[in-house]
């Protein structure tokens, strides 16, 4: 078969691309934000408009099953699947990006809205905490429902849970898309400029991923005309995008016009549209000309300053994204063969003359379900929807979920000296309805139908681990890790006493309090409460390592290498252990004055 | 999870090539100066301000607001002041392509002829846009960083118009470019953003010294201790001008120098600032 | 923008609307239609809005507003499905104005909170909506106009 001849030469093709990829992309990983090229005005580079690129391609799947499946529109069950196996490749490959360009990457979790126990709260502010949050939600829910859709083949009860998730995902993948915009649109970066880049990302995600779609298509060996009009029609809304673009700005990215704004056009010559070749062409250079396009956005004075140029890692990050892309899908596609590609779940046609002939008969809504075309009174009464019903519930604790969460959140210490309002933590309430809705969706629907039982035993041992996992992380975070001392030793220290008193209560009594009893307010509202300082524990721990604890910290007792000495350390424990013999005189007078 | 440690935590595996060459020498710093000053980049477009007042973030403080006047009348532009600002904060040198891409670490860039820092806008947006609130605003004016929450995503160095912060693109001890003059100040590690600190380490040192030395005194005397105002307290860069142009001080503070400075100037900031409040001003011409 | 060019770009809008969803047309004439009036709006608003310095940030929107008004009137149109489009476009629209607004609010302008809510308030609202009458299509109209010139 032709077709699988093509995907074989497009997986050793992956693998050609992936191989030098790997190592740029290790290279990357060791040597951080040095290995690649990047402008000095937006310090980001290639694998951000990696990011954009490829999160823009993971809503093809979820934008073609979920918001055709909440809206009525007919596809057929392959492209449905591949289309999301495509989602979820995409949106792994798209994950890995932003964490392998941070500077530290192992502080990546200060992201996560969550509090630990120091108080510590990511800045909810921040357009990169939406998108995290974001991203993660749409993650983990595309997951869900395109496992739900490999269920429902086998359990037809899971049929039922598809559509009120698809109606949860419609939102939600737009919204990603849109919090993606805002990472560039909220800044002050002149390029970046644009209160409507959310329509304008939403129309390049949706165009890009039907390019890919399309390609996939035809590597499959067939084609769904409705893909393609659709991919011809936002090619226009895109061009007049970036025409007010242009006349906004001055702005202006040839080559995406080229590859993505003229040769789509070639769709409409019949002869081109109707050869597989000319088809994925058609496709590929939709691809690259939106590629430029968000490379030429992310890197905006490339070309322009020659400071500015690609070296091998950039070109390698390049080839290990498209190379993780073919082995990643050509391997699952593999893998889910039985389930992609048999026969029995065709349900639509393939070659689209019945939508034509719908769009005759109709007029509009290109291609609604036959069940609806013979009833025609569609009528359906406000709020009775079978989907809302079991929606109903899930969405009141959604916002419920959000209400809290936007109450905790706002009060934590972080944002004392911080205006917060209503528009900054707005962005992270969908997912969070989303998430929380899904969640109790789920659970309710389990519990009600008994469905625990068709699950596998593997799929049972997996959701436990992943608590067990999930629960381990969250503790760890909130626990927060101890202060390491910084590795670098002071290369010298003046050789000064202070008045340990002094010390004391410059460097310690924020915490411990001026009288050795803690600072009770501090105490309270920032950390876990510090170790009691009684004379018997003092006593007991010896002078050398109290100075050793001073000076190295231990938990979440700071490190004062560096900003005391040795010297000074001891003569703090000996005021330690002079303010806690004062404390238990003061005890027993207190407790002799209550006896009297 | 063993495999995700190793990459998380890969860039500071010590495997490939430890090159601890010697420490670079002052003369290697003031050279770097002297070809940054070559390398300024365009001059500041300056728009007229108000004298900064006081901040108006919730639970800021109503005694102090610190903050320098730099005076373009008396300011030749020698450079003196992004030497001191090295010593005094251990601002690492860069690579030799980084320099001749014009991208220095120093905290002070020159501007035509004009020093920039850091103007700690009292609404920053570097600030409002940092995913991990790494970068802050302290009660009394300064913009801060907390190095140790920084992720690294630059996102801060992205959204600042003027482009006041650096980014350590290197492991500037390995490579041999950093050495720790000031033992206050710890160096930065790889990954991590850093931009004018306004000598935080000596407000805080000044603000140890007062509180305990005030508290001692007031329990003698019996008097309520008056608040600090940071006074005596000079930056590097304020110290080390030959002709006094960067004058440093607390805004709210009628006996400070910075107020005294400015009391008949006409006060300028550069334009793509002025509308987030910054607290670092210029001075040009009487009033 | 002076105030009658702005009731003059929602007759714009309007009269663009009773182009679209025709039953007659297919899928390309009406994907036609809608990115040749959204290239109206577009000149129409870089020459109506005479500043589009960084002062006067709104005008960056405005095409896109146009667009989902235009969206909104033509749903009153459709002779299926009318609730969900109507909530959808209505959504559309809010979405526009919230996502814009937001924007807009990282650079230093307010958010037209009175809109937003206005037009989230409608399509509440207009779930409600049972068969809806040529008088309720009225009605949505000119509550739609009334937010686009007062709020």
């Amino acid at each position: 078969m032709k077709g699988t001849s093509l995907q074989k030469i497009l997986f050793y093709l992956g693998l050609v691309l992936f191989i030098p990829g790997i190592l740029a992309f290790g290279s990357a990983l060791y040597n951080g934000p040095s290995a690649w090229s990047t402008d000095a005005r937006s310090y980001w580079g290639v694998p951000i408009a990696l990011f954009v690129f490829w999160i823009g391609l993971a809503h093809a799947g979820t934008l073609l099953s979920a918001i055709f499946l909440a809206l009525g529109i007919r596809l057929d069950h392959r492209t449905a699947m591949l289309a999301e196996l495509s989602t979820l490749c995409c949106l792994a490959i798209a994950g890995i990006f932003p964490l392998m360009h941070l500077g530290v990457i192992e502080n990546f979790y200060m992201v996560i809205p969550f509090a630990d126990a120091r108080g510590n709260f990511a800045n909810v502010m921040s357009p990169l905490v939406w998108d995290f949050c974001c991203i993660a939600v749409y993650g983990i829910l595309s997951l869900l429902f395109f496992w739900t859709q490999l269920k429902a083949k086998v359990n037809s009860s899971f049929e039922k849970l598809r559509k009120p998730v698809a109606w949860i995902l419609f939102p939600l993948v737009l919204w990603v898309h849109t919090v993606v915009s805002l990472d560039f649109a909220s800044t002050l970066v002149p390029e970046w400029r644009g209160a409507f880049f959310p329509v304008y990302f939403i129309a390049g995600a949706v165009y890009s991923g039907l390019a890919l779609v399309n390609g996939l298509l035809c590597l499959e060996g067939y084609r769904v005309r409705l893909l393609e009009r659709l991919m011809l029609a936002v090619s226009w809304l895109l061009l007049v995008v970036w025409l007010w673009n242009f006349l906004l700005k001055g702005d202006f990215c040839t080559s995406a016009f080229i590859l993505a704004g003229v040769i789509p056009q070639l769709l409409l010559v019949e002869s081109v549209r109707d050869s597989r070749a000319g088809r994925g062409l058609i496709s590929l250079s939709v691809l690259f000309g939106l590629w430029a396009e968000r490379f030429y956005m992310v890197m905006p004075s490339f070309g322009v300053s020659q400071n500015c140029s690609l070296n091998y890692t950039d070109l390698g990050l390049i080839a290990f994204s498209a190379g993780t892309f073919f082995l990643l899908f050509l391997g699952l596609r593999r893998v889910l063969a039985s389930y992609v590609s048999d026969a029995g779940t065709f349900f639509g046609e393939v070659d689209g003359s019945d939508i034509a002939k719908n769009e005759i008969a109709l007029g509009e809504n290109v291609g609604h379900d036959s069940r609806d075309d013979q009833n025609k009174d569609s009528y359906v009464a406000p709020w009775s929807t079978e989907e809302f019903r079991l929606l109903r519930m899930p969405l009141l604790c959604g916002i419920l979920g959000v209400v809290l969460f936007s109450t905790w959140s706002l009060n934590q210490n972080a944002f004392e000296h911080v205006y917060l309002t209503l528009v900054n933590i707005l962005p992270v309430m969908y997912p969070i309805v989303a998430l929380v809705a899904i969640v109790v969706l789920y659970l309710r629907y389990f519990w009600r139908n008994n469905l625990w039982k068709s699950t596998s035993k593997i799929e049972r041992y997996l959701v436990a681990l992943l608590l067990v996992m999930g629960g381990l992380f969250a503790g760890a975070f909130y626990a927060g890790g101890p202060s390491e001392p910084s590795p670098y030793e002071p290369t010298f220290l003046k050789e000064t006493v202070s008045e340990p008193s002094l010390l004391w209560n410059a460097r310690c009594s924020s915490c411990h309090g001026t009288d050795g009893n803690f600072n009770q307010k501090f105490v309270r509202e920032f950390y876990p409460v510090p170790q009691k300082l009684t004379l018997d524990r003092l006593d007991s721990l010896g002078v050398d390592s109290l100075a050793h604890v001073i000076l190295n910290g231990r938990g979440n007792m700071n490190a004062y290498l560096g900003r005391l000495t040795k010297t000074e350390a001891k003569a703090l424990v000996e005021y330690m252990r002079m303010l806690a013999r004062n404390n238990e005189q003061k005890n027993e007078r207190d407790a002799v004055g209550e006896v009297d | 999870m063993a495999v995700a440690g190793i990459l998380f935590g890969c860039r500071k595996l010590p495997f490939v090539g430890e090159t601890s060459s010697a420490d670079p020498t002052i003369r290697q710093f003031q050279d770097e100066v002297r070809l940054a000053i070559t390398k300024a980049k365009e001059g500041l477009d300056l728009v007229r301000v108000q004298a900064p007042g006081a901040l108006s973030l919730p639970d800021a403080s109503r005694d102090n607001r610190f903050g320098m006047a730099i005076d373009l009348d008396a300011c030749d532009g020698c450079g003196k002041c992004i030497l001191a600002c090295s010593l005094e904060n251990n601002v690492p040198l860069v690579t030799a392509e980084e320099a001749a891409k014009g991208r220095f670490m120093h905290w002070i860039d020159m501007h035509e002829a004009a020093p920039f820092m850091c103007a700690h806008c009292e609404n920053a947006p570097c600030e409002k846009v940092c995913p991990t609130g790494a970068a802050n605003h302290t009660p009394d004016g300064l913009s801060a960083m907390t190095y140790k929450r920084c992720a690294g995503s630059r996102f801060c160095g992205t959204n600042c118009p003027l482009q006041a912060r650096k980014f350590n693109y290197n492991d500037s001890r390995k490579l041999g470019l950093s050495h720790q003059f000031n033992a206050e100040v710890p160096p930065r590690e790889k990954g991590v953003m850093e931009k004018c600190s306004m000598c935080i380490h000596r407000l805080q040192e000044d603000r140890a010294r007062y509180k305990t030395s005030s508290a001692a005194a007031a329990v003698v005397s019996g008097v309520p201790v008056e608040p600090w105002r940071g006074r005596g307290v000079k930056t590097a860069c304020a110290e080390s001008c030959p002709k006094n142009a960067i004058v440093f001080g607390n805004w709210l503070d009628e006996k400070s120098p910075l107020v005294e400075a400015t009391r008949n100037r006409q006060l300028y900031a550069p334009r793509q600032l002025a509308k987030f409040g910054p607290s670092i001003v210029y001075m040009m011409g009487r009033r | 923008m002076t105030t009658l060019a702005n009731a003059l770009a929602c007759v714009f809008t309007l009269g663009c609307s009773a182009f679209l969803w025709k039953p007659a047309s297919g899928f390309y004439r009406n994907a036609l239609l809608l990115s040749a009036s959204l290239l109206l709006f577009c000149l129409f608003a870089f020459f109506g809005v005479d500043d589009f310095s960084s002062a006067n940030m709104n005008g960056e929107l405005y095409p896109f507003r146009m667009m989902a008004l235009c969206l909104c009137f033509s749903t009153t149109a459709l002779p299926k499905y009318r609730r969900r489009y109507l909530v959808l476009a209505q959504i559309l629209w809010c979405w526009i104005e919230l996502f814009g607004g937001i924007t807009l609010y990282y650079r230093g302008v307010d958010v037209a909170w009175t809109r937003i809510a206005a037009i989230a308030g409608m399509a509440v609202c207009s779930t409600l909506l049972s068969r809806i009458s040529k008088e309720m299509e009225f009605c949505l109209m000119v509550f739609w106009i009334a937010i686009w010139i007062f709020f």
